[in-house]
């Protein structure tokens, strides 16, 4: 990245020639694109960071002296409150946590299979399927949701499917109760037990924590499988281009069936790439905003809100604009919380030794340095 | 060396954007316009006027009465319908650049109130005397009558007449207690008609906690009662019919309101505000329905009253003309003319004769205005009631008392 | 996360491995690609099913919608609903603003990421490392976090409601950035050297030179900032209260929340929908083959 010109020594300044004028251009190129980072990006985050420390009720400036500081008030009553603040945001962190542990280990499987199917040598045709499975991600959330309004509304097509094999489908955007507490309540488990339904964090109690998604919210987890795993699908493909046939051909001379090529030759290869699709989605699956806005709203009983969307309803529909800015700090921690937790599990861990061992070659019977049989 | 330019350029802007934000803090406030005697503002900007509307219905009817007085008094002024009212208010009034004129709500205005945003321009209305007492008294905040009400209504029960005739029902058998209710809607539920229904929130079902005798908060929102006895008798109540399958909310049919599920004829009964003509006249002009006083509770009659002001705001550049559109808007000939459109009760007393004569079919809407209690009004009791519609959706499995509770904590909270 | 340039051109058909001891594909291997052939054909059947409902529907009547939300073919063909639409809504000043927008931002993008990644691909100044390092920590930072914030600088610096406001929060964009320094550093520098010694300036070199060469990369940040900002809806609700400024979704959205009153107005809704969405089909259909060779970053010829 550097060249030999810039390693001169530290400042000395080059008048003239190419280099200031590089230098200049440099700046001059960038800039556009600085002042806009820092315009919209820098500073809002500043702005944000202080108007979750003040108490500003929205009219006028935020940076006037009527506004005061109030410290971390505005955090306290989100996390600790014990009022409807705490409660509102214990629930959005519930269901935006069931769609995540739902959507991203699915979305994922989904896309490496299909990859798997539509990377096939034999196959013809792979460019009009791969065309379908990625048009949803095309479309915008917007119009997706309209869509799943319908298909998903009582009378709609899903659950006219679903009658085809005798199941009454429910209402899915208007049915609050945990598919989890659904399911438990179908084989009898009717209300959960004392310590899980009377002791609560965050103001939701524990039954509810592990109640599951809501079925509504279940109804966007689809959404979000249908529309992502396009996407994801690509970028699998292409790093399974880039594998080298020779190892699937040792592996399949060694005599190791599908399965065990997928999960002891191709799978470890693609771990940069499940990596990237593991981020990507989680990212994106705690800032779900658009489908909610344009839905559901955050219903029914407040199932399907995220904390993106509590925190612009806080600041935009109720006013609490220090409130709302501190849930979407929160967030953005959250989010930073969930990317490293899955850099720290999905490391390249160093091989112990004991397994090093088994891979050296016996010094005894060595002849020539090429490693001997595992 | 390097390290320490980057850190010099670092803290440098740092410090320039934050003095330059200071400097900047005036772009949020960009009111202008000359002062009247009156103190009034005036200018010659034109007016918006932004509305929560139930239809098109409204919005029309809203629209040319805005246009007439437009063209009659020479400031041009525009309608826009708000797909989320709140919201567009909030942004409004944090940007600087909220609407001249808009629907503001009894559970609305301590908050604006309190944060500065709206003018109290009550006592300078031509026909103050005029407006329903009651209805003043919603609208004062610490002592001062903020805005004109543009309206009110009141719930009743409105009753799909084809519905109701072909289940053998006559006029005679409309309920008038809650056990007639509950066999009545029985006698209503069919095959693909359920026989009540509504939307499952406070703002409906909240007539029946009145009816028994409770309410949320008491008349002036100074104190929460949601977890009176009386209240949980009512929601027991509205959980047996649900659970009969007698009732069923409205989105549980597939509508999005109870004019919808009665239009439609998923429902026979519902329990609805006299806005819902206007949507019926519109969406389901065959349909043919009653209006019933609802059957009288525990503690006799009783329903919830809605009732919406024009408010003003404090940064328009033109109040002045503001206040004359509104005073226009309330005056009577302009509320009947809204009430034959979307069927909202005239907010004042003169027009009440005429208003019965023109529509003796709702007149129990009217009536109900002698019986009627408001919704919670305090600062911040606008996002329990949320909640406690939330809670609402699950009542036919749920425990009233366990709800109730919670709404209390809530609100206490609110006024604190 | 980032292929880099500079391989060997890779055939999209990679050769199958053949059994070394048969001519033809065996009875289990045919039994495998057919289970294959009908497991994809059942999923893609299952992905392009929604999108055409949405469009037979759009011509259904409203009883009909409700009543066969599956069947295809309407029993009554009505534009009823494209009627409503553009009688009853704003939809073409939607569209309008939509297309206003999207123009802008994408031409924006296309200029200002290209200039930006040139100058950190090629040209060698003090700072370059900071404003590399800014870029990466930029891309962490979620959207989420910058609705409000964003909505209070564009109070500030006096942009909210208006056209510039919901233009240049837009025209961030560190991904393209990085798309355009990776590709231009895959150029080979003889290239700009010869355009130095024939005299051209910084500008001159990069306009002229080594921006036409850049055309695939180009033609991803197109179709990436087109869909971009043509799907955008949060910076669209906060920039803006004016209905003269709504976007097509924005608009769509308040259709779907109900702003045309309480009915289930399907078909109009789904029009509405539709509508919006062939631009963005229209662009991915033309440039499909280039779409589905783009991954993350990398551009494959």
């Amino acid at each position: 990245m550097t060249t030999l010109a810039s390693r001169t020594a530290p400042g000395r300044r080059h008048h003239g020639g190419v280099n200031s004028g590089q230098s200049r251009s440099g700046w001059l190129f960038t800039a556009p694109t600085l002042i806009l980072l820092g315009l919209f990006l820098v500073i809002p985050i500043l702005m944000a960071l202080w108007v979750s420390l003040s108490d500003w009720n929205g009219n006028g400036s935020p940076f006037t002296s009527r506004v005061n500081f109030v410290g971390l008030e505005n955090f306290g009553s989100v996390l600790t409150g014990n009022g409807l603040a705490e409660q509102d945001f214990g629930e959005s962190l519930r269901n935006n946590a069931w769609y995540v542990l739902l959507v991203v280990p699915i979305q994922t499987v989904i896309a490496l299979f299909l990859a798997m199917l539509v990377n096939r040598q034999v196959l013809r045709g792979r460019g009009i399927f791969r065309t379908a499975f990625y048009f949803p991600s095309v479309t915008s959330s917007v119009a997706i949701t309209v869509l799943w309004l319908f298909l998903f509304s009582q009378s709609g097509a899903i659950n006219n499917v679903l009658s085809w094999v005798g199941i009454n489908g429910p209402n899915w955007f208007n049915e609050p109760s945990g598919i989890i507490q659904d399911g438990l309540a179908g084989l009898g488990v009717k209300s959960g037990p004392a310590f899980l339904t009377g002791n609560s964090f965050l103001g939701v109690s524990w039954w509810d924590w592990i109640g599951g998604p809501s079925v509504a919210m279940t109804a966007l987890i689809f959404m979000a499988i249908f529309t992502t795993s396009g996407t994801f699908m690509l970028l699998f493909i292409a790093a399974l281009q880039n594998l080298s046939g020779e190892v699937q051909e040792a592996a399949m001379v060694d005599g190791a069936s599908g399965w065990q090529r997928f999960r002891f030759v191709t799978l470890p290869q693609l771990r940069p790439t499940l990596f990237t699709v593991l981020t990507l989605g989680l990212i994106g699956g705690w800032q779900i905003f658009d489908q909610i806005y344009t839905g559901t709203q955050g219903g029914p009983a407040g199932t399907t809100t995220s904390p993106a969307y509590l925190s612009y309803s806080t600041a935009f529909q109720n006013q609490n604009w220090g409130q709302g800015a501190a849930i979407g700090f929160i967030v953005f921690v959250i989010i930073v919380l969930f990317t490293i937790l899955q850099r720290v599990v999905l490391r390249d861990r160093k091989v112990s030794r004991r397994r090093m061992r088994l891979y050296q070659p016996n010094p005894a019977t060595r002849d020539i340095p090429t490693g001997g049989d595992a | 060396m390097q390290r320490r330019n980057r850190w010099l350029a670092a803290s440098v802007l740092a410090l320039a954007s934050a003095v330059a934000l200071t400097a900047c803090g005036t772009g949020f406030n960009s009111g202008s316009g000359s002062s009247t005697g009156s103190g009034l503002t005036s200018s010659k900007k034109a007016l918006t006027v932004l509305i929560g509307s139930s239809g098109p219905a409204e919005t029309n009817a809203v629209t040319s009465a805005v246009a007439s007085w437009s063209k009659s008094s020479g400031t041009s002024a525009k309608v826009i319908a708000a797909s989320n009212l709140d919201q567009q208010m909030a942004q409004g009034f944090a940007s600087g650049s909220p609407a001249d004129v808009f629907y503001l709500g009894t559970g609305a205005l301590a908050g604006y109130a309190s944060a500065g945003d709206l003018l109290a321009y009550g006592d300078k209305l031509s026909n103050k005397s005029d407006f329903y007492p009651s209805l003043v008294k919603s609208f004062t905040y610490n002592g001062k009558f903020y805005c004109a009400p543009k309206d009110f209504s009141t719930l009743q029960l409105v009753i799909n007449k084809s519905l109701w005739s072909a289940a053998g029902l006559t006029t005679a058998d409309i309920p008038t207690t809650w056990d007639q209710l509950e066999s009545v809607a029985k006698k209503l539920t069919t095959g693909g008609v359920v026989g009540l229904s509504m939307n499952g929130q406070y703002e409906r079902m909240g007539a029946f906690m009145v009816e028994a005798g409770g309410n949320l908060m008491n008349a002036d929102s100074s104190k929460a009662t949601a977890d009176s006895a009386a209240n949980v008798t009512a929601l027991t109540f509205v959980k047996k019919l649900l659970n009969e399958g007698v009732m069923k909310y409205a989105a549980d049919v597939g509508e999005g309101d109870g004019g919808q599920a009665i239009g439609a004829g998923k429902a026979a009964m519902t329990v609805e505000g006299n806005w819902v003509t206007g949507e019926l006249s519109s969406d389901f002009p065959s349909v043919k329905y009653t209006v019933a006083p609802l059957p009288e509770g525990p503690a006799g009659k009783g329903t919830l009253v809605y009732t919406n002001c024009w408010g003003i705001s404090k940064d328009s550049p033109n109040q002045a003309a503001a206040l004359k559109l509104v005073e226009q808007l309330t005056a009577a000939k302009q509320q009947l003319a809204f009430s034959k459109a979307f069927g909202v009760l005239p907010s004042i007393q003169s027009a009440a004769a005429t208003w019965k004569k023109q529509n003796p079919t709702l007149i129990p809407f009217l009536d109900g205005a002698t019986y009627a209690q408001g919704t919670p009004a305090s600062k911040g009791s606008a996002a329990v009631v949320a909640d406690f519609d939330s809670k609402l959706a699950t009542l036919a499995t749920s425990d009233p008392k366990t709800m109730l509770a919670a709404v209390q904590k809530n609100l206490l909270a609110t006024i604190q | 996360m980032t292929a880099t340039l500079g391989l060997p051109p890779v055939a999209v058909e990679p050769k199958p491995p053949r059994p070394n001891f048969r001519e033809r594909l065996t009875p289990r291997q045919l039994w495998g690609n057919a289970i294959v052939y009908a497991v994809l054909i059942a999923i893609g059947i299952l992905y392009i099913y929604p999108f055409l409902i949405e469009i037979f529907t759009s011509f259904k009547t409203e009883a009909d919608a409700t009543a066969n939300p599956i069947s295809l073919v309407p029993p009554t063909w009505t534009t009823a609903a494209y009627q409503q639409l553009f009688v009853n809504s704003a939809f073409p000043l939607w569209f309008g603003n939509s297309v206003i927008v999207t123009v802008f931002v994408t031409a924006g993008r296309v200029f200002f990421d290209s200039i930006a990644g040139y100058a950190l691909a090629r040209l060698n100044f003090r700072g370059r490392g900071v404003i590399f390092a800014g870029l990466i920590a930029v891309m962490a930072v979620p959207s989420v976090v910058l609705l409000i914030p964003k909505f209070l600088v564009l109070n500030t610096i006096g942009l909210y409601n208006s056209y510039p406001g919901m233009i240049l929060p837009l025209l961030v964009d560190a991904a393209g950035v990085f798309i355009m320094k990776n590709f231009f550093e895959s150029i080979p520098r003889s290239v700009e050297e010869q355009a130095r010694i024939d005299g051209a300036g910084t500008f001159r070199t990069f306009w002229s030179v080594v921006l036409p060469m850049a055309r695939p990369a180009l033609v991803t940040i197109f179709i990436l900032s087109f869909q971009g900002s043509w799907n955008e809806l949060a910076q669209f609700i906060i920039s803006a209260n004016n209905p003269n400024l709504t976007t097509l979704t924005k608009g769509v959205a308040s259709l779907a929340s109900g702003q045309l009153g309480q009915a289930n107005r399907y078909p109009l809704k789904l029009g509405a929908a539709l509508i919006m969405t062939l631009p963005v089909a229209v662009l991915f259909f033309v440039f499909q083959r280039k779409i589905m060779n783009t991954s993350d970053g990398a551009v494959k010829e």
